[in-house]
């Protein structure tokens, strides 16, 4: 059998990928995501964002929510699959893509696959977490359930933006809070490029 | 029929608790990397380190702390030794000569060999007397500098084993054992100390596991998985007061309980329509458990684990949220079903009692409670959360104030206006405010191996230690690191001569390098898992 790391399948960048480009319609879902992501930055809570797209429509929204339910397993893609699942069977997953700001961590990947999603579009890679080539790749690894394909990098550094953002803030719901007076927020990329003030 | 019977009639499994190994442990990393090595004059040693690494600047991520930078002749591995003096046989004395390793990021050749000129065995201004035999020498009287290719480790040997067999092959490897390996495997103390507060109950645990179970399957509304959250700060204290008292330390073992949750993939409507355990009112197991149906298996969500971990924190907003306006419920947001869910008799047992105010709680056992926060102890945080106690944190020293107890009713109706109970001293899973946070410092036990959903909840919700039943392993799981091995092997690498397994990946995620989060993984080995190889084939199925 295959082990999970010799299985990976990177997901397949955006760059250059004309059929997906950011002022397509993936760009347009994806800018719904990150407005979500938006949300949860005003609301506390760490700023990843997603819909789900079901026949061209917005079926589910969904932002973190750990911190006001103070469960560290309500990841955005949970909550926008209990919006969905209150107006369409589980079945409907299997033709529902997924949008969100942040590659989906292990927990969601694994449980994207197991609803079946049908393909799922991210900002930028979760080199810490990752579950779909971050750091397993769990969406194309043999399991029970079919794979599902995975495309990165839509919006990449706008999701970037809003996680520095979050991250330059002090958490007062740490047990141990880290003083971060001092830091400014980055806006500069690998690639020299800046962000601009206003990404959306 | 009564819960307490019930709870009081569970048969402990018979067995051991074992940890857990790691991916990193089963499937050591073996990553080599090409480096060069390069002969010297031992007296321009230190200066050949000074200007190589001014030179080259070092990889951070990669320390390469267990390679030495310099070996002797005498102690080369022998191949390399024979490749080196192939091309550069050994100058004779008075030159003493020292081999120094070039390590990645491998820097430009022509550079280098620049750079080290000056070091060259036979430049000639470091060593005045060894003209004659350079003389001597077929090739080019000027100073030379041979790199010549050798393979290196880049992670550190896991055991001595490994070392020799690196320093014999490839460059002279150290092995530390003392040396931080927590990406490796929990540090042994930790392991050790865990596994010995776990082991007294943990046959309890997976009973009462066991028993949530059955509860699920017998209800319709799941598969027969259960999981028990149990917090050790209370078990401690169990063994303690059993020690004074005499009483034998599994006695009130169920008193460390904090939260219980079975299976629930059945229960929930979508879109309206009939649940699946809607549509088979009174059948159990419910039909759908049969088979695999990828469409009637709910979500992981309303696997055990997670809503074992979701009763805690349902638990924390329902006693955080009192007199704070901030936390009452946004109905727009679905998560609010979720407070709304029902419990079994055996979850809203475990859930609520002690609570003030919960009708079959008396005020003696209010005030017997054994977590209170006044002797809990935090001896042993998760080992990678770091220092959850500060002294000087004043919300955290508040937890060595004793608490006040709760007023009895009848008091309370007498001395003026009622009193809010804002902290709810008696309960056993501790409120935001005296530190509770997520599942930290808490253990879970399953019925079942958690499947890669759950494994990563686990992770997510903190937990300390995760244990199930080695019989409850699944090739859906997401915590084994290798088949199911016989227990004498323990060094000796597991080949892939494993017969008739089930083919399955084997993730380890409690304990991975490259997560942020690592939690204590054990199995539980019961006495008779050697007899019941055979035993019915059940679905596969997430757990």
């Amino acid at each position: 059998m295959q082990t999970p790391e010799t299985s990976q399948m990177p997901a397949v960048e955006f760059t250059g990928n004309p059929a997906v480009a950011e002022d397509s319609r993936h760009g347009y879902f994806m800018r719904q995501a990150l407005l979500m992501g938006e949300k949860a930055l005003q609301s506390g809570e760490t700023p990843v964002g997603c819909v789900l797209v079901h026949n061209d429509q917005i079926v589910g929204y969904g932002m973190n929510d750990t911190n006001r339910s103070m469960n560290g397993t309500r990841h955005a893609e949970f909550i926008a699959i209990a919006e969905m699942l209150q107006s369409y069977p589980r079945s409907a997953l299997q033709h529902t893509d997924l949008y969100v700001t942040v590659e989906p961590c292990v927990m969601c990947a694994s449980a994207l696959k197991q609803y079946r999603i049908r393909c799922v579009y991210f900002g930028c890679a979760n080199d810490r977490f990752g579950g779909t080539g971050g750091v397993l790749s769990l969406h194309s690894d043999s399991s029970i359930d079919p794979p599902f394909p995975v495309y990165g990098g839509l919006f990449e550094k706008e999701a970037i933006m809003l996680l520095r953002r979050f991250y330059i803030q002090e958490n007062e719901k740490a047990p141990n809070p880290r003083p971060k007076k001092n830091r400014e927020l980055n806006t500069k990329f690998e690639d020299g490029s800046e962000e601009a003030s206003t990404p959306l | 029929m009564d819960i307490r019977e019930t709870i009081r009639g569970l048969q402990p499994l018979y067995g051991k608790v074992t940890p857990l190994r790691t991916v990193q442990e089963t499937r050591p990393p073996e990553d080599f990397a090409d480096a060069y090595v390069t002969e010297v004059n031992v007296k321009t040693a230190s200066k050949v380190i000074k200007a190589l690494d001014s030179a080259f600047p070092k990889d951070p991520s990669l320390p390469l702390s267990h390679l030495r930078r310099f070996a002797k002749r005498e102690i080369l591995p022998p191949p390399l030794r024979a490749a080196i003096e192939e091309q550069s046989p050994p100058l004779a004395a008075p030159v003493q000569t020292i081999f120094v390793l070039i390590s990645p990021p491998l820097p430009d050749l022509d550079k280098l060999q620049a750079l080290l000129a000056p070091f060259a065995p036979n430049a000639a201004p470091a060593t005045p007397g060894q003209t004659p035999e350079d003389a001597s020498q077929p090739d080019s009287p000027s100073p030379k500098i041979y790199l010549h290719p050798t393979k290196i480790p880049l992670y550190p040997p896991f055991n001595s084993k490994q070392a020799d067999a690196w320093t014999k092959t490839l460059w002279p490897v150290v092995f530390n054992p003392a040396a931080p390996r927590s990406t490796v495997a929990p540090p042994p103390q930790i392991l050790n100390r865990a596994q010995e507060s776990i082991e007294p109950r943990a046959g309890y645990y997976l009973s009462l596991a066991r028993k949530v179970a059955e509860e699920a399957e017998q209800s319709g509304l799941g598969r027969g998985v259960g999981a028990v959250i149990v917090d050790p700060a209370i078990e401690e204290e169990l063994s303690a007061a059993s020690w004074e008292s005499g009483a034998g330390e599994t006695a009130s073992w169920d008193e460390a309980v904090l939260a219980v949750a079975g299976d629930a993939r059945y229960c929930r409507p979508e879109a309206g329509a009939p649940s699946q355990a809607q549509l088979h009112p009174g059948v159990a197991p419910n039909p759908a458990s049969t088979t695999y149906i990828a469409e009637f298996e709910g979500g992981p969500e309303l696997h055990a684990l997670m809503r074992a971990a979701g009763f805690i924190a349902r638990w924390r907003r329902e006693n955080d949220s009192r007199g704070d306006a901030t936390a009452t419920a946004d109905a727009s947001n679905p998560e609010h079903l979720q407070d709304t869910e029902e419990l079994s008799s055996l979850e809203s047992y475990f859930l609520y009692r002690h609570r003030p105010g919960a009708s079959d709680t008396t005020i003696g056992e209010l005030l017997f409670s054994p977590s209170s926060p006044k002797k809990r102890k935090h001896e042993e945080p998760n080992p990678e959360s770091g220092s959850t106690i500060d002294p000087s944190n004043p919300e955290q020293s508040q937890l060595q104030t004793p608490p006040l107890p709760a007023p009895p009713p009848s008091t309370t109706a007498v001395s003026g206006p009622p009193i809010p109970i804002t902290a709810p001293a008696t309960s056993r899973i501790r409120t935001r405010s005296q530190g509770g946070y997520l599942c930290t410092d808490l253990d879970v036990y399953v019925s079942h191996e958690p499947c890669l959903c759950c494994s990563m909840g686990m992770l997510l919700s903190r937990f300390r230690a995760v244990i199930f039943p080695r019989r409850g392993r699944l090739e859906s799981g997401g915590l084994a690191s290798e088949p199911v091995v016989a227990p004498t092997a323990d060094e000796v690498e597991p080949e892939d001569d494993t017969k008739g397994q089930d083919e399955r990946g084997y993730y380890g995620l409690h304990w991975r390098k490259e997560l942020n989060w690592r939690a204590l993984g054990f199995e539980y080995v019961e006495e008779d898992d050697e007899e019941i190889k055979d035993e019915p084939k059940r679905p596969v199925f997430h757990a």
